[in-house]
């Protein structure tokens, strides 16, 4: 490895290291689970309060789902203000960036499977967004729940999405992106340090180690201190629930409450697909030889205004109260417009 | 071309390159329709839900002289629907409003994402836990994202009951 390669890329092992524990978690959550109106709700109730150990098990997965997407952005910014998806490592980017896609699929199908009102009103505002999408919006919406409605059909899908397509697809994805790490060696420092290569083992994977030890850490106490809720069984009926999405969904949540009527696609489907293509694009947007910081200025400004933007509304989602029913009859009497 | 230039030195003969290529074309082939044959299939069964009918059906809600003039009532009622692979009886909830001669029926669904829509008697308005829209008592958007007015179910008034017409 290049000399100066540190801390900063302990990152992948970390999530690599978090998704295995995912994927071992989800297999013994698999055991008990049971993906059916009827029964799911009751059956992850009984993995959370009767079964030995399953309120830790699955808190270390509900936990574990955040704890990766946080690593995963990390990691993202930082091989973004390294400049190291520049040649010869724009398909090892690629991959990676597709990784970030699967693990933001895993969340959003894994949120519906307790199957409480938490669970379903997420998932019946979250398939809505689908409905945006101009001429094939209801098709793609019907296609996604398995019916007009989000029901048992909705369940099975997200289901079988959850343990069967994405991790396959995440197991070969993951694979090319080691195996292209692997060929093209790790980048390094924007402008390259003197001195003799490092050795991986034993300097950089004792580092790894120590950042494991940390993350997985954290990772345990979460699913200790804060053990997973569950909440009252879905109930389509209801008029007396604000759902609130998981927090790395709160930043789209919020750019959906402040765009005007009619422009929800903008918000829903314009913004995230635009970023999205941006990061698929950007080692050939980004065509400057060099991998400092100075001398890329636009591809940093954009990515430090994307990153701005995501954070300020997550941000804004975090300190918001949720919008009670009270809260929103004030503004309603007030005649205000809300934001 | 480039590939088979090294074998036109141990084989001259051209028509061995071309049936060269041809068996590599057929292994594609081959391997496309293997691909074709499960692909295909399992997005047509994925897909299923959308070929779904749905057709309307009249429900008698409640009796008709439980809903006073000016008056906005909750109604929730159970109905037996077919959901994937089972029947089960499911509740939905909508709003009947009383006008002075008319009982028009709203969809608490709210237009912008489909959050359920709550009444509030004292302001005579419905408004949306989720992204804030306010619809005034007749369901029309008044603030807020909500790009249309709440959805009406048809009503109409027989042997004194309320009844609905609804997609089932």
């Amino acid at each position: 490895m290049p000399p100066g390669v540190g801390w900063w890329q302990t990152l992948g092992n970390l999530i690599m290291t978090l998704l295995i524990f995912q994927f071992v978690t989800g297999f013994a959550l698999a055991m008990y689970y049971s993906p059916s109106p009827e029964a799911a709700h009751a059956s992850v109730r009984h993995i959370t309060y009767d079964v030995t150990l399953g309120s830790f098990i699955r808190g270390l997965h509900a936990w574990g789902s955040s704890v990766i997407v946080f690593v995963v952005a990390l990691h993202t910014m930082r091989v973004f203000f390294w400049g190291s998806y520049k040649k010869p490592r724009e398909v090892t980017w690629l991959a990676g960036v597709v990784i970030f896609q699967i693990v933001l699929g895993f969340s959003f199908t894994g949120y519906l499977l307790p199957w409480d009102q938490r669970a379903y009103w997420a998932t019946v505002v979250g398939t809505r967004i689908a409905a945006t999408v101009p001429l094939i919006g209801h098709q793609l919406l019907v296609f996604i729940r398995g019916g007009e409605e989000v029901g048992a059909l909705t369940l099975t899908r997200f289901f079988s999405f959850h343990v069967m397509l994405l991790p396959a697809s995440l197991m070969a994805f993951m694979l090319a992106h080691l195996f292209l790490v692997r060929k093209h060696h790790i980048a390094g420092p924007v402008e390259p340090q003197k001195g003799p290569p490092v050795p991986f083992y034993p300097n950089q994977l004792f580092k790894d180690a120590i950042v494991l030890l940390v993350g997985v850490g954290l990772l345990i106490y979460l699913a200790i201190a804060f053990p997973p809720a569950l909440e009252a069984v879905a109930n389509p009926t209801g008029t007396d629930f604000s759902p609130r999405p998981e927090w790395y969904f709160l930043g789209l949540y919020e750019l959906l409450k402040i765009m005007p009527p009619g422009w929800e696609v903008v918000a829903a489907v314009i913004i995230p697909t635009t970023v999205t293509i941006g990061m698929i694009l950007l080692p050939w947007l980004d065509r400057s030889r060099s991998r400092h910081p100075a001398k890329r200025q636009w591809v940093i400004f954009s990515g430090i205004a994307v990153i701005l933007l995501i954070g300020l509304m997550t941000l804004k989602g975090i300190l918001e109260t949720p919008p009670e029913h009270k809260a929103a009859s004030t503004e309603a009497v007030a005649g205000k417009q809300t934001p | 071309m480039d590939r088979n230039m090294s074998h036109e030195e141990t084989n001259p003969d051209s028509i061995q390159i071309s049936r060269r290529k041809m068996m590599g074309v057929v292994v594609g082939v081959i391997n496309l329709g293997l691909i074709a044959s499960v692909v295909g299939p399992v997005i047509g069964f994925a897909a299923a839900p959308l070929g779904q009918k749905r057709k309307q059906q009249w429900i008698a809600l409640m009796d008709e002289k439980l809903i006073g003039p000016g008056e906005v009532k909750e109604v929730t009622y159970s109905l037996k629907i077919v959901d994937g692979y089972h029947e089960v009886e499911q509740m939905y909830t909508v709003y009947l409003r009383r006008g002075t001669d008319d009982v028009i029926c709203i969809d608490p669904t709210c237009t912008h994402l489909g959050c359920r829509v709550k009444y509030q008697t004292e302001h005579h308005k419905f408004v949306c836990p989720c992204h804030g829209g306010v619809f005034d008592d007749e369901g029309n958007n008044k603030s807020g994202p909500p790009p249309k007015p709440l959805e009406r179910h048809p009503v109409k008034i027989e042997g004194g009951k309320v009844w609905i017409s609804r997609d089932v």
